[in-house]
C-alpha cells in the first residue's frame, strides 16, 4: 500500500459541521463533512445548489469558523487562513483592487515577505501573469479588462503566492462558456507543472469530471458527503477528447442522476 | 438626447460666462448712470483696476499668504486627525459605539460659534484660528472616511487575509484606497468650510490676513479696496477647488472607470 494513504490526510476535515442563526429561524448548513483531501490531487466538490459548497472551502481555508467538527492542515488545525492554502474567490470582479494595475494586483501576494524588494515582487509576478496569458497587460487596471481575463488575474495572484493548496470557490461560474473551457484548460496545466494541491467546488458536472481526480458528492441541506468518485481519466485531458471517452459518459451519467435526485 | 452639433456645443459651453459678462457690464452701466450709489458699489472698472494695482504692487502677497498659511496647516490638522480617528472608527464597533453619540452631538454645531469661546482659552492667535478652522475640516472628513471605510467589499479584506497580510497592511493597503473616493469627496466639502473659517477668523480676531484686511477696509471706508479683496477671494476659492478637483481625479481616477 501507498504509505502516503496510511499517513493523516494532508488536509482533513472531521465532522465539521456549520448552523446560520439560532433559535426558530436557525439553518443548519453543513450537518456533518468528513472529508481527507490528498497530497497533490485535484479533488472536486459537487451538490445541489445551497447545500453549503462555498461555506465548507471558507471553513477549510480558515476564512470562516465551523459550529463543530475540526479542520487540520499537516496536522496543525486550522482556525485562521494558515500559510500555503489560497483562496481563490468566485467573484473575480470584486476581489481585485481596481487602484492597483493588474501587475500590482499580483505583486499582493508576495511584496510583503520576508526578503521581498518591489522589483522583486513585481519580477516574479510577471512570470505568473506570462504563464497566464496576460504579459501583456500589466500596465492595465482591472476594470479594462474583461472578466474572463480578470479572472486568469486572480489564477495569476494566486499562483504566485506559491500554493500548497489551492481552494477554488465556483471560480469560472460567471464567465462565458468558452472562455470557461480555456480556463479549465489552463487550471489543468498549471495545476499538473506546480504540483500543488487543488480543491474546486462546483455544481458543474462536466467542469468536475474534466478537472479532478476524485470528486466529493454533497446532499442537500444538512449537508454531508454522499459518495466519493474516482474519475481514473487519462491525463493530459483534451477538451475534444476526453468527453468522448466511455469512462467519462459513465462518470457523468452517474453524477448527474445524484444531482438531479435520480439515482438508484 | 437630441443631437448637438460640435458649433451648437461651442455656443453652449460660451453661455455661462457669457452670462457673467452680462452682469458685469450691467453693473457697469448702473453705477456710471447714477441707478446705484457708486460709493456703496463701484464700477466693476475701478474695482479692476485697483486689484490690477494690488497685485502688481505686491502687496497681494503678504494678506494671501497668512490666510493660505492658516488654511494648509488647519486643514492638514484637521484631515489626518478625521482619516485617522474615521478609520478606527469605521473599522472597530467598540471605538465606534464610544464617539458616536460626541461626534453626533458636536457635528451639528455651525463651527462660527465656537470662535468666541475658543478666544477665552486660546486668545486672538494662530492657536485659537487653527483650532476653530481645524475642527470645521474635522467633521465632514470624518463622517466620510467612517462611511469609506464601513463600505469596503468584505471579498477585498478576505483577499488580504488569504494571503496573509498583516492587520496593519489591511488598513493601509485596502480599507484606505477603498475609502479614498469618499474620504476625497469630504475633502473637497471641507476645503470650502476652511476656507470661510479662516475667513470668519481673521474678521474676529485679526492682525491680518485677507479676511482681517476685508473688513478693516470696510471700516475706513475704502470701498474699492474692500472689493478687490473680496474679488480675490472669490478667485482664490474657485482656484482652490479647481486644484482639488484635479488632484481627486488623478487620486481616483480608477473609482470612475470602475462605476462606468
Amino acid at each position: 500500500m501507498d504509505a502516503r494513504v496510511n499517513s493523516p490526510a494532508y488536509l482533513a476535515l472531521s465532522g465539521v459541521g456549520k448552523t446560520f442563526g439560532s433559535g426558530a429561524g436557525q439553518t443548519e448548513a453543513l450537518g456533518e463533512i468528513e472529508l481527507a483531501v490528498r497530497e497533490g490531487e485535484f479533488l472536486a466538490i459537487v451538490g445541489p445548489s445551497g447545500c453549503g459548497k462555498s461555506t465548507l472551502l471558507q471553513i477549510a481555508a480558515g476564512l470562516a469558523q465551523a459550529t463543530r467538527g475540526t479542520v487540520q492542515f499537516h496536522g496543525e488545525e486550522v482556525t485562521a487562513p494558515p500559510p500555503g492554502i489560497v483562496y481563490l474567490f468566485q467573484q473575480y470582479g470584486r476581489s481585485l483592487f481596481p487602484w492597483r494595475t493588474v501587475l500590482d494586483n499580483v505583486a499582493f501576494a508576495v511584496e510583503h515577505l520576508p526578503g521581498m524588494s518591489r522589483a522583486k515582487a513585481r519580477a516574479s509576478s510577471r512570470l505568473y501573469l506570462d504563464m497566464v496569458g496576460l504579459g501583456d497587460f500589466a500596465g492595465h487596471y482591472p476594470a479594462q479588462l474583461s472578466g474572463g481575463m480578470q479572472q486568469r488575474v486572480t489564477i495569476a495572484r494566486a499562483l504566485a503566492a506559491q500554493p500548497r493548496v489551492l481552494l477554488m470557490d465556483e471560480p469560472f461560474s460567471s464567465v462565458d462558456a468558452l472562455t470557461r473551457l480555456e480556463l479549465h484548460a489552463l487550471v489543468q496545466d498549471l495545476w499538473r507543472k506546480h504540483g500543488f494541491t487543488a480543491v474546486l467546488v462546483t455544481h458543474d458536472a462536466d467542469e468536475a469530471i474534466f478537472l479532478a481526480d476524485r470528486i466529493a458528492v454533497l446532499s442537500a441541506r444538512p449537508s454531508r458527503v454522499v459518495r466519493m468518485l474516482e474519475t481514473g481519466l487519462p491525463r493530459p485531458r483534451d477538451r475534444l477528447e476526453t468527453p468522448l471517452m466511455p469512462r467519462y459518459l459513465e462518470l457523468r451519467h452517474e453524477l448527474l442522476a445524484m444531482l438531479l435526485g435520480k439515482a438508484p | 438626447m437630441s443631437a448637438v452639433t460640435p458649433s451648437r456645443k461651442r455656443l453652449q459651453s460660451w453661455l455661462g460666462p457669457g452670462v457673467l459678462l452680462v452682469l458685469v457690464l450691467l453693473l457697469e452701466l448702473a453705477t456710471r448712470a447714477g441707478w446705484i450709489n457708486p460709493v456703496l458699489v463701484p464700477p466693476p472698472s475701478a474695482v479692476a483696476q485697483r486689484l490690477f494695482a494690488v497685485v502688481t504692487a505686491g502687496s497681494i502677497f503678504e494678506p494671501l499668504g497668512r490666510t493660505m498659511y492658516l488654511l494648509v496647516v488647519a486643514y492638514a490638522i484637521g484631515c489626518v486627525l478625521a482619516i485617522g480617528l474615521g478609520v478606527l472608527m469605521g473599522r472597530f464597533r467598540p471605538i465606534h459605539g464610544l464617539l458616536e453619540p460626541l461626534v453626533e452631538v458636536l457635528r451639528p454645531l455651525p463651527k462660527p460659534a465656537l470662535l468666541p469661546p475658543l478666544m477665552l482659552f486660546l486668545g486672538l492667535g494662530d492657536t485659537m484660528k487653527i483650532t476653530a478652522v481645524s475642527l470645521g475640516v474635522f467633521f465632514p472628513v470624518l463622517i466620510n472616511t467612517i462611511q469609506g471605510v464601513r463600505g469596503v467589499d468584505p471579498v477585498l479584506v478576505e483577499v488580504a487575509r488569504t494571503f496573509q497580510h498583516s492587520r496593519a497592511a489591511l488598513l493601509w493597503k485596502v480599507v484606505l484606497p477603498s475609502a479614498m473616493p469618499l474620504v476625497l469627496a469630504g475633502m473637497r466639502i471641507a476645503l470650502g468650510i476652511a476656507l470661510v473659517l479662516v475667513v470668519v477668523a481673521e474678521m474676529m480676531a485679526g492682525s491680518g490676513g485677507i479676511g482681517y484686511l476685508i473688513i478693516d477696509l470696510q471700516r475706513s471706508f475704502r470701498i474699492v479696496d474692500m472689493y478687490a479683496w473680496v474679488v480675490i477671494l472669490a478667485v482664490l476659492g474657485y482656484a482652490l477647488n479647481e486644484v482639488f478637483v484635479r488632484i481627486e481625479r488623478r487620486a481616483i481616477h480608477w473609482s470612475g472607470a470602475r462605476a462606468g
